[in-house]
């Protein structure tokens, strides 16, 4: 293969993958890298950086996926990472991939990656749904005006990868240009002494001259104090020959170049496109055929995940599989290989970690997440999410935030730390620190989730209404208040939505495994902790000691026997678990249906788990999350309190 | 623009137009009479002046009554210098968002011939789509342009959240304070000159933009400003 790379691989040179959002660069580099990232429709999933290796005619060469970005010049954290990262690493090659049916979005890009005196391959990705809808791209005549190779792919059926890999030996540097006008040029004239060594200096003049405040802190680190004050100054030369902002007219420029350039390569022709899809799309986000299709997909989703799974799986593995094959032989096993009731009780007792902890995890949380996750996958896929996001936007503004944070929400109901991970997609930190607050408060996750609601359909479905219902109602209450605590701006609802689609399976499975994978890594070691915990209170006698100190508030405040301590206790390691030893309390009759609604909603106001504290740390400070975890147990336990107050005090029975 | 002018010139005209806008303001509310010129004009020579006015035809003025009625051509040209202040009034307030209380001095500034030209005031009577009305409420006099639109007198230029579902339209400007919303907005290509398609209003506004389908909150609608096509 020597005959293609003229250039050797210098150590330490990367592959960057970039693009605009949902244009499938994590299909892209899946293909190349083998190793699978998150693929999917809602902007800004690929929030963390995923990286892999590439074999590249021999050498292990590092890939890098980015954050997908509309424009290098910076509005978002995620765009700040892309951006800092084409400055910064060394690229041994860039591929930007594009969704060809919105090439004026792409190639708006590839101006600032020209700019920036890059070398890269254009990917038309989803060549497929471009043709069907009558859109025609001219290849080389593309080519020929960015002067960079041009690559149409279908990503998700591997179309045109082989070719893509060809194409990743030969450096090839863009040729396209623009003239931004006399003003404009000269303020780049100016800046560009200034500038420390670097290739990118046109590209960084433009971003300087667009006021761009997320270059600071590079510019402090390789600039003078002076010449900053220069830079500033030259910027406000510019600006005041202008009426609107610098940034905004050379985005302009660039878009009409775009434009044009399109115009040349581009022709559409009448189209045959299944029209089902597109009115299934419509209809989804409809004012008024919306909400049937909202109420539709809840209800399917409950079917699969609340009945298949929490029911039919969940019946299969506990009591069929556990119940009856492994608990009994593992009992058996241990039974025969120690008489040490302490071992014993450790492996197989009530707190045993074969009997409560894998139990647990294997047979309960297992089904239940796996499907959730499954269907939040194909929501996800078909690109139902953002529509979903328009429908309950104006809810979500009353909480200071807009219909983007029904993703981390909705999310939420799977896996509340994966939740706290994505609630990056918000603009604003106010933002961020409210749908931390909300998910960490009252969204519960499927595994809690499926207790509850095998708890609480035992009672009634007026019973199970209101526990929603309050939950709900808190939630919002919340949001609304911190809304107004909260310092600091919320930001614009303005998203793209794409094109409704036929999920593919495979995609599917592949992610749902990979999203069992990370859950089960984090849940069960945490199981086996809190069950070893739970034994070894239980052995020393703490336990009755803790029941006894915590009885005020247990049975004074909430109206509950003392046993349900414990359940709280192991609530603070895993409010799922917690659940689950109130639905071994209820199980054994020791609840009534009134003391069963206050103890679920209580538990379900609790910090998920030790794994999402941990995230909340690393994602909003110490403090936040401090600040956040410290309101969050007295609340849950003051509802909880009010609660029972109020259905004693109405004298109500349930 | 009548450049070839002087100076003093220019002021004398200047004077005439004033009392000329009064007139009519006073004939719209009742009536105009020497006396309530007298009143209400801030020229401290205002009788010799409306002696003149009377000597060019523009005016009559009753000597028993004291009443002041227009000539034909004085009809005219008043009709333009209020044609031009209202319009002016409207173009401040409502494009460039002035401050209420500066409107009034800046759109004195415009209402005379030498500043805005006929065609000015025209495209931008068409830009503004006819108005009717001021901002406060009072008469526009019609002029050529509106004439050639009179039968279908609707607004050529209006907010994104004015058009009906399934319209095309070119964006024409972005009115917004936020430096960053005009910058997100153009960077997923919504910029002046792009043609959009209003796709729905409810729940959120979702526009068609190339193969692109965008939401977007009605607060960022209402300063996108289009043309229909």
């Amino acid at each position: 293969m020597h005959d293609h790379g003229t250039e050797a691989i210098k150590a330490g040179e990367k592959i960057i993958i970039v693009g605009n959002p949902n244009v499938g660069k994590s299909v892209i580099f899946g293909l190349l890298t083998g190793r699978y990232a998150d693929v999917s429709n809602y902007p800004g999933t690929t929030v963390t950086l995923t990286t892999g290796s590439y074999n590249m005619g021999g050498v292990d060469t590092q890939v890098i996926d980015t954050p997908g970005v509309n424009t290098l010049i910076p509005m978002s954290e995620d765009e700040v990472v892309t951006r800092d990262i084409l400055i910064n690493e060394p690229a041994k090659q860039i591929i930007q991939v594009v969704d060809a049916k919105n090439l004026s979005r792409g190639l708006v890009i590839s101006i600032q990656l020209a700019e920036m005196g890059l070398p890269f391959v254009l990917v038309l990705n989803m060549w497929d749904e471009a043709n069907s809808r009558g859109i025609n791209i001219d290849v080389e005549k593309l080519a020929a005006a960015i002067g960079t190779m041009v690559i149409p792919t279908v990503g998700v059926e591997r179309k045109g990868i082989k070719e893509l890999r060809e194409a990743l030996y030969k450096r090839t540097f863009p040729s396209i240009a623009i003239n931004y006008g006399e003003a404009i040029e000269a303020g780049i004239r100016r800046l560009e002494p200034l500038l420390p060594e670097v290739k990118s200096k046109r590209a960084i003049s433009l971003m300087l001259l667009a006021g761009d405040e997320s270059l600071k802190p590079w510019l402090k680190g390789h600039v003078g104090i002076i010449d900053i004050t220069k830079i500033e100054s030259i910027r406000h030369d510019i600006q005041d020959k202008y009426y609107e902002p610098l940034g905004y007219i050379i985005n302009q420029i660039r878009v009409k170049r775009c434009e044009k350039v399109i115009a040349d390569v581009m022709s559409k022709s009448q189209t045959d496109r299944s029209p089902i899809m597109v009115h299934l799309g419509n209809w989804a986000m409809h004012p008024v055929w919306g909400i049937p299709v909202l109420l539709a997909v809840l209800f399917l989703t409950y079917e699969f995940v609340g009945v298949f799974g929490a029911q039919t799986l969940v019946d299969l593995l506990e009591h069929k599989l556990f119940g009856s094959y492994i608990n009994p032989s593992m009992t058996k096993v241990v039974t025969l290989l120690t008489s040490d009731t302490f071992f014993r009780d450790l492996l197989i007792g009530e707190y045993g970690i074969i009997t409560m902890a894998l139990t647990y995890s294997i047979a309960i949380i297992l089904p239940i997440v796996g499907t959730f996750f499954i269907a939040f996958g194909i929501l996800e896929d078909s690109g139902y999410l953002p529509r979903l996001a328009m429908m309950v936007n104006k809810i979500f503004k009353l909480m200071g935030l807009h219909g983007k944070a029904a993703l981390p929400m909705v999310l939420g109901l799977g896996c509340d730390t994966m939740a706290t991970l994505t609630a990056r997609i918000m603009e604003t930190r106010k933002e961020r620190v409210i749908v931390t607050l909300l998910l960490a408060l009252g969204v519960p996750c499927s595994a809690q989730l499926g207790v509850i609601l095998g708890m609480l359909g035992g009672i009634s479905f007026y019973v199970t209404l209101l526990w929603i219902f309050i939950v709900v109602l808190v939630l919002f209450l919340v949001g609304f208040v911190a809304s107004k605590v909260i310092k600091g701006e919320s930001s614009d609802f303005v998203f793209d939505i794409p094109p409704f689609r036929v999920p593919i399976l495979s995609n599917i499975l592949f992610k749902t495994l990979s999203r069992i994978k990370w859950y089960l890594k984090e849940a069960v070691p945490l199981f086996i902790l809190g069950t070893l915990i739970l034994f070894t209170l239980d052995k020393t006698g703490v336990l009755k000691v803790i029941e006894a100190g915590a009885s005020p508030i247990v049975v004074g405040f909430l109206g509950l026997p003392r046993k349900a301590t414990g359940a709280f206790l192991i609530g603070f390691l895993r409010r799922d678990y917690g659940a689950a030893g109130l639905y071994a309390l209820a199980e054994a009759g020791e609840l009534t249906p009134n003391q069963i609604l206050v103890s679920l909603v209580t538990i379900t106001l609790f910090v998920p788990c030790v794994a999402n504290s941990m995230v909340m740390i690393k994602e909003r400070g110490l403090k936040t999350a401090v600040a956040i975890m410290a309101f969050i147990f007295p609340f849950a336990f003051l509802v909880g309190g009010v609660l029972n107050f109020v259905l004693n005090g109405l004298g109500i029975k349930l | 623009m009548d450049y070839w002018k002087s100076k003093e010139q220019r002021l004398e005209e200047d004077r005439v137009d004033e009392v000329l806008e009064l007139i009519w303001m006073l004939i719209e509310d009742g009536e105009a009479t020497v006396e309530n010129i007298a009143r209400k004009s801030e020229d401290p020579q205002v009788s010799p002046l409306l002696k003149d006015i009377e000597s060019f035809g523009l005016i009559s003025i009753d000597h028993h009554s004291g009443k002041v009625a227009f000539k034909e051509t004085g009809k005219g040209r008043a009709e333009q210098i209020i044609r031009r202040h209202r319009i002016a009034e409207r173009l401040l307030s409502e494009v460039f968002e002035v401050e209420e209380r500066q409107i009034e001095d800046h759109a004195c500034e415009l209402e005379h011939t030498h500043v805005l030209g006929q065609v000015v005031v025209d495209s931008i009577c068409t830009f503004l789509g006819h108005p009717p009305t001021c901002p406060h409420g009072k008469v526009i006099p019609r002029g050529e342009c509106c004439k050639k639109f009179s039968l279908d007198v609707k607004p050529l230029v209006g907010s994104l959240t004015d058009l009906r579902i399934g319209e095309e339209a070119k964006i024409v400007f972005i009115s917004s304070k936020y430096h960053a919303r005009l910058d997100r907005l153009s960077s997923l290509g919504i910029i002046p000159g792009s043609v959009i398609r209003l796709h729905q209003k409810q729940p959120t506004y979702v526009i068609r933009i190339g193969e692109t389908e965008l939401a977007l909150d009605k607060d960022l609608a209402k300063e996108i400003f289009v043309k229909k096509i």
